[in-house]
C-alpha cells in the first residue's frame, strides 16, 4: 500500500505546472541562461529520465534514507525535514496529550452528570468546537493575549538567546493550547457517548449490586470499557491533527512541517511537497498500528494475529 | 391493445385501490412525516435549519439586502469601522465588509454544497453498487478508498490544489475526490447489512437485475444516515474552504468568499486594530456550519430507525 501512495504521490507531483529550474534561478539570472545550460542544469538535477527510471531511483534512495535535495536551495530535504520536525512533534504531540486527557475527563463527567447544565454546557461547548474554525479561534487567541494583553508572545518559536530548553515555552502555550482545544471539543462528544453506552450494560448492574462504591464503578468498571472506542478515535483523529498543525503553524507562525509545507506547496518545490506529504502518510499507517497495538493492551478480547 | 389485462379479481381491484390512494399522496405509514414531526420538535435543530434558510437567502437575494459592489474599490473610505453607512465598516481598499460577506455566502455555500453533493455522487453510487455486489470490484474500490483516507486531508488537497490550480471548479472538483471516501464507506456499510434482508432476497428470486435492486430498492433504505452525512459534510467543506482560502490556497482572491475576507487577518496590524474586517465573517462562518451541524444532528436523531420512539 505504501507502494502505491508512494507512487501516486510522485505521479502527481511529475504532473505539476511550472518548471522546476525556473524557481531555482532569480528571474534577471533566468533571461540570460542559455538553453544549452539549462539543458545542463535539468540533466544535472535528473530531470530529462524517463519517468519510471526516476520513480525507482527515488524509491530506492528513499530506502535508504536519501529524499533528494530541496530544488530551491540544493540543501538536502532531509536536513530540511529533520530540521522542522522537532517544532511540529512538540506543537501536535502536547495538543494531542491535552486534549485527550481534557476530552477524557470532560465527556465522563458530563455522562456521568447526564441531562444536568454542566452536561448542556459541555455538549453546547462542544459542538461550538467543532464548528469554529480552529485558525478563527487562534486568530481571537492572538489578538486577545498576545496583542491586546501582551502576556505570550506573538508566533515564532526559537529567538536568539535563548538557552535553555524550557525558554521557548511561552510560545508553545497558545499554538497548542488553541489545537488541543479544538480537538478536545470532539474527543468530549464522543467519551461522552461511549461513556453513556457502557454505562448502560449488564456488568455495571452487576458492580453496583455487589456493593461495589459508586467512583469505582465509574471509573474503574464503566471508564476501562468506554476507553477502547476512544482510543480507536483519538487514532483516526490523527489526520486531522495533521491537517491541525498545517494551518495553526501558519497563524501563529510556529517554524514546523507544516508551515514548511504551505511554503513549498506555493512555490511548487515538488521534491519537499512530496517528501512532506508522503512522511505524513507513513506518520498516519503508524499511527493507526500503534492504536492496534493499544487497543489490544486495553481490550482482551481483541487478539493480535 | 398490447397491454395485457389482468383478470378481474378481488385482490386485484384491492391493489389497484390501494395503489390509486399512493398516488394521490395519501400514505397511513408515511414515514416521512413522522421524522419531519420529530425534527420540528428539536429546538436547536429548528434554529439551526432558520439560521441556515436566512443566510442562504440573504445571500441569493444579495442585490437586494445590501446596495454595496462587493468588489467596488472606493479609497476614499479605506478601513472605516462600522458606521450607519457601512453597517460592518470597509475593508483595506475600501470594500463594503457587509456586502462581501452576503456575497461571500454565495460562493461558500456553493462550494461546501457543490462539493458534498458530488462526493455523495460519487460515493453513494459506488458504494451500493458494490458494496451489493462485493467480490473483485469491491475490494479495489475498498483499497482505493483506503489510500485517498490515509493522507490527511488538508495535505492531499493542497497537493492537488498545487497540481490543479487554484480556481473555483477546481475546488469542488478538489473536495469531491479528497472526500467522497467516508460516504462510500458508509453506504457500503449499510448495503452489506441490507442485502442480507429477506426482501432483497425475494426480489432476486424474482430474477431482478442487480442495478434495479440496489439502486430501487435497496438504497432507498439507507438514504436516511447518507442525507445526514452529506448535511454534515457540508459544514465541513465550508470550513475546509475556509481554511483554504485563509492560507490564500483555495477560491483564488477576488472572488469574495467566507474564507477569503480572513486572509487579510494574516496581516498583525489589521488583525489587532481593524476587527470588523475580519471578526464578522469568523463569526459568520462559525455560526452557518454550527446551524448546519445541529439540522444534521437534528437529522439524524429524527431519521435513525434505532432511536424512533
Amino acid at each position: 500500500m505504501i507502494l502505491v501512495i508512494s507512487f501516486l504521490i510522485y505521479l502527481g507531483l511529475e504532473l505539476t505546472p511550472g518548471d522546476a529550474v525556473s524557481f531555482m534561478l532569480p528571474p534577471d539570472a533566468l533571461m540570460n541562461i542559455k538553453p544549452a545550460e539549462l539543458e545542463q542544469i535539468r540533466d544535472s538535477l535528473g530531470l530529462n529520465q524517463p519517468f519510471i527510471v526516476r520513480y525507482f531511483l527515488w524509491l530506492g534512495g528513499v530506502i535508504q534514507g536519501d529524499f533528494g535535495y530541496s530544488l530551491a536551495s540544493g540543501v538536502p530535504i532531509k536536513d530540511i525535514v529533520l530540521d522542522r520536525l522537532p517544532a511540529t512533534l512538540e506543537l501536535s504531540i502536547s495538543a494531542l496529550i491535552l486534549s485527550s486527557i481534557l476530552g477524557v475527563i470532560f465527556g465522563t463527567i458530563s455522562a456521568l452528570y447526564r441531562g444536568s447544565i454542566t452536561d448542556n454546557c459541555f455538549t453546547f461547548f462542544g459542538m461550538l468546537g467543532v464548528s469554529v474554525p480552529e485558525f478563527i479561534f487562534g486568530l481571537i487567541a492572538l489578538v486577545i493575549f498576545a496583542l491586546n494583553l501582551r502576556w505570550l508572545p506573538v508566533g515564532q518559536r526559537i529567538l536568539p538567546g535563548y538557552d535553555s530548553y524550557w525558554d521557548h515555552m511561552p510560545h508553545l502555550i497558545m499554538p497548542a493550547g488553541v489545537l488541543a482545544l479544538m480537538m478536545t471539543a470532539g474527543v468530549m462528544r464522543y467519551s461522552r457517548s461511549s461513556m453513556l453506552d457502557s454505562l448502560n450494560k449488564e456488568f455495571i448492574r452487576t458492580a453496583r449490586s455487589k456493593g461495589v462504591p459508586e467512583w469505582r464503578v465509574n471509573f474503574i468498571h464503566g471508564l476501562r470499557v468506554a476507553l477502547i472506542p476512544i482510543v480507536v478515535l483519538i487514532g483516526f483523529r490523527f489526520p486531522m491533527l495533521i491537517g491541525g498543525t498545517v494551518i495553526i503553524e501558519q497563524v501563529f507562525q510556529w517554524p514546523g512541517v507544516g508551515e514548511l509545507f504551505v511554503f513549498n506547496v506555493r512555490s511548487q518545490n515538488y521534491p519537499l511537497v512530496m517528501m512532506v506529504a508522503f512522511l505524513s502518510v507513513i506518520a498516519v499507517l503508524l499511527a493507526s498500528f500503534l492504536i492496534d497495538l493499544f487497543t489490544a493492551l486495553l481490550d482482551p478480547r481483541v487478539k493480535l494475529e | 391493445m398490447t397491454e395485457e389485462k389482468r383478470p378481474k379479481n378481488r385482490l386485484n381491484k384491492r391493489f389497484d385501490k390501494l395503489r390509486d390512494r399512493e398516488i394521490h399522496g395519501y400514505n397511513p405509514n408515511d414515514s416521512g412525516g413522522r421524522a419531519f414531526k420529530k425534527l420540528k420538535s428539536n429546538r436547536l435543530a429548528v434554529i439551526g435549519l432558520i439560521f441556515v434558510i436566512l443566510t442562504i437567502s440573504a445571500s441569493i437575494f444579495a442585490p437586494f439586502v445590501t446596495q454595496y459592489d462587493p468588489q467596488k474599490v472606493d479609497l476614499r473610505s479605506m478601513l472605516k469601522p462600522p458606521s450607519s453607512d457601512h453597517i460592518l465598516g470597509t475593508d483595506k481598499i475600501g470594500r463594503d465588509v457587509f456586502a462581501r460577506i452576503i456575497y461571500g455566502g454565495r460562493i461558500s455555500i456553493l462550494v461546501g454544497l457543490g462539493s458534498a453533493l458530488g462526493a455523495a455522487l460519487i460515493g453513494v453510487s459506488i458504494g451500493a453498487y458494490t458494496g451489493y455486489r462485493g467480490g473483485w470490484w469491491d475490494s479495489i474500490f475498498l483499497r482505493i478508498s483506503e489510500i485517498v483516507m490515509s493522507f490527511p486531508q488538508i495535505i492531499l488537497v493542497l497537493l492537488l490544489v498545487s497540481i490543479l490550480g487554484q480556481s473555483l471548479m477546481n475546488l469542488i472538483i478538489i473536495f469531491t475526490l479528497t472526500g467522497w471516501g467516508s460516504l462510500y464507506r458508509m453506504t457500503r456499510a449499510q448495503m452489506l447489512s441490507l442485502r442480507e434482508e429477506e426482501y432483497v432476497q425475494a426480489l432476486r428470486a424474482f430474477g431482478l437485475s442487480r442495478t434495479m435492486i440496489c439502486y430501487k430498492h435497496i438504497l432507498p433504505n439507507a438514504l436516511g444516515p447518507i442525507m445526514v452525512n452529506i448535511t454534515l459534510s457540508t459544514a465541513m467543506f465550508i470550513l475546509q474552504e475556509a481554511g483554504l482560502s485563509f492560507l490564500g490556497l483555495g477560491v483564488p482572491l477576488n472572488i469574495p468568499t467566507w474564507g477569503n475576507i480572513l486572509n487579510v487577518a494574516q496581516d498583525l496590524r489589521i488583525l489587532q486594530n481593524y476587527w470588523w474586517v475580519w471578526l464578522p465573517s469568523g463569526i459568520t462562518i462559525s455560526f452557518f456550519v454550527l446551524a448546519v451541524n445541529f439540522v444534521g444532528d437534528g437529522l439524524r436523531d429524527s431519521t435513525d430507525p434505532t432511536l424512533q420512539g
